[in-house]
């Protein structure tokens, strides 16, 4: 028994410890953002003749890119459109997907069918090829890539919520708040979904992490953020066609976003041992 | 009937209105464009004359319903449609890019797997050193986007040494040697995220059944550690691995559309790129569904394999 509850409680501490990391950086990440203005040591916009290409130094501590803008200057402000769009992406697909999983869940039969088979469809493609196919019809943008990601995620949420939706309406105070007469509605709000949200705040931590990836590989292939936006995405295209002259360029772009995927991958790692015992958002 | 046989016929025909459903999302695509579709697509090409050509082959002139079986009974003739700008019949455009997309997936799924499933089962069996070793190795390779990782590569492997072209394409019935060093960068950029996701699983799935009372019972029994491991463990372990595979398989689908596009493959990935770029709706069309057709029946056939595997699927289905 000790063993056990050792193992349970080092999981737990590097559980924690992993969330704590990750929300450190996250932290971080969300002020830099929100201070580019303030913290960017030069307009991320501003052309500069006399430093195409060059190299690091102090006042510009990732050098400058193919048109002479500060590369430090630019990964701030790209921080807003990467984590809005992880962060927006992600918060709508939980307010669609989180009511239809509940519903399904709870309901079951005829209203689970009914709600999850079009749901399940959007499975039946890659989730790229998704995201790619919205945006020939729609046409390239950062907001049409938030949307396009937020349908991605839209099937996996409610699949999600619902599977923890079947585990905790078979526990014993969702029949015990039924017999005291809370109405079918009130059971399912005030009891199933705060019980059954564990899972999906996992989801939606890692979920929010591919999300930056998406969207610099939907920015990098042109089909999202348009120039001149900052976007680490944009960058890494630019980066790429002066790798050889200029590697600072493509280098910093790349390691942002690797930092910001790592962080909520910590995040999610980490909750998962405190939210989801289950498994069930693996 | 078995029932095992019962869930795979079910399964068979549970992938019929899913194909359907997906060539009519296919098909409402180049309808559900803002404007004119054709407009859109032929640009400053968009003579009246053009236009109402373009439009009666697209049988636009008419109602969605004939559209939709018109498009369905040529589709079921192999009759893709053509590009309107070079106007190449679509299914040779797809004939010449599908086999160097899936050289790419399948070179990269058995990187992968050469790598990630060893590496899996020494995480599960071995000391500290070894976890955190490739603990590390899957937080990087999840939290590295493959794009940029390729990138790496190139500067790496290309621009500095100079053992590798950094982008380009000869067939492999030209020249094998050849194409296999194009595709290097590529299958190897492709392979590491996914090395580290089937590492990951391989990890979870071998501590779960290591765990299992069969194997306390084996142990037991004094069978050797090694045994254990590879004849027993590993194969109760397969299942939960065939499924990410599978979904994995959909996964890399998705990723060698940027990974063609960034090394020059002339694949399907890139094809939908570039048609999606120059608004070129038929060709997009056509390389969406050929993608998503594959993806279905690799799920498929992932469903099939895990019903073969996991036996515990008679007593769910005749439940």
């Amino acid at each position: 028994m000790s063993a056990v509850s050792t193992a349970v409680r080092s999981v737990t501490v590097r559980g924690n410890r992993r969330t704590r990391a990750g929300a450190a950086i996250l932290a971080a990440l969300v002020l830099i953002a929100l201070l580019a203005p303030v913290l960017a040591p030069h307009d991320p916009n501003a052309i500069d003749p006399s430093r195409i290409l060059a190299g690091p130094d102090l006042s510009h501590p990732f050098g400058s890119d193919a048109l002479g803008r500060d590369v430090f200057s630019r990964v701030l402000f790209a921080y807003r459109v990467s984590l809005a769009v992880a962060i927006g992406s992600v918060l709508l697909a939980l307010a669609v997907g989180v009511p239809l999983g509940l519903i399904a869940g709870y309901f079951g039969g005829p209203v689970d069918s009914l709600l999850m088979r079009p749901v399940d469809l959007l499975l039946a493609l890659p989730a790229l090829l998704l995201a790619l196919s919205l945006i020939s019809v729609i046409g390239p943008g950062t907001w049409v890539a938030l949307f396009a990601i937020a349908v991605i995620y839209l099937p996996i949420m409610a699949r999600v919520v619902r599977s923890s939706v079947l585990r905790v309406v078979n526990e014993e105070y969702v029949a015990g708040a039924g017999a005291r007469g809370v109405s079918r509605m009130g059971v399912m709000v005030r009891h199933v979904l705060p019980n059954s949200l564990g899972p999906s705040l996992v989801q939606a931590s890692v979920l929010m992490g591919f999300a930056i990836q998406i969207e610099a590989a939907l920015s990098f292939l042109g089909l999202g953020a348009q120039p001149p936006t900052p976007s680490l995405g944009l960058m890494l295209a630019d980066g790429y066609q002066v790798l050889q002259q200029a590697p600072w360029a493509d280098i910093f772009p790349g390691l942002a976003i690797a930092i910001a995927v790592l962080a909520f991958m910590l995040i999610g790692d980490g909750m998962r041992a405190h939210f989801d015992p289950h498994g069930v958002s693996r | 009937m078995s029932a095992r046989t019962r869930y795979a016929l079910e399964r068979l025909l549970l992938t019929i209105p899913t194909l359907l459903a997906m060539s009519l999302f296919v098909f409402l695509l180049i309808r559900l464009v803002p404007g004119d579709p054709v407009r859109t697509m032929l640009g400053f090409r968009a003579t009246p004359a053009n236009v109402a050509t373009i439009r009666h082959q697209l049988h636009l002139d008419e109602p969605l319903p004939t559209q939709y079986i018109a498009w369905m009974g040529a589709l079921l003739h192999g009759d893709l449609g053509r590009d309107y700008i070079s106007h190449a019949p679509l299914s040779q455009l797809l004939g010449e890019a599908l086999p160097v997309t899936l050289e790419l997936t399948l070179l990269a799924m058995a990187l992968a797997l050469a790598v990630g499933l060893p590496l899996g089962v020494l995480a599960a069996t071995g000391r500290g050193p070894v976890r955190r070793l490739t603990d590390g190795f899957v937080i990087a390779g999840v939290s590295i986007p493959d794009f940029w990782l390729g990138t790496l590569l190139v500067l790496l492997f290309a621009a500095t040494l100079e053992w590798l072209p950094p982008s380009g394409y000869v067939p492999f019935t030209s020249d094998p040697v050849a194409n296999l060093r194009y595709m290097a960068l590529p299958v190897l950029t492709l392979a590491v995220g996914e090395a580290a996701y089937i590492l990951r699983t391989t990890r979870g799935a071998m501590e779960e059944t290591l765990g299992a009372p069969f194997v306390t019972f084996l142990r037991a029994k004094g069978l050797p550690e090694r045994a254990i491991v590879f004849r027993h463990a590993l194969r109760n372990a397969s299942v939960p691995i065939v499924t990410v595979v599978g979904i994995q398989f959909g996964v890399l689908l998705g990723g060698a559309i940027v990974i063609e596009t960034l090394f020059g493959l002339p694949g399907v990935g890139r094809l939908t790129v570039t048609a999606i770029n120059q608004r070129n709706y038929t060709v997009v069309q056509g390389s969406v569904l050929v993608i998503a057709t594959m993806f279905i029946l690799v799920n498929l056939a992932t469903d099939l394999l895990y019903g073969w595997l996991d036996p515990r699927i008679d007593e769910v289905v005749e439940r």
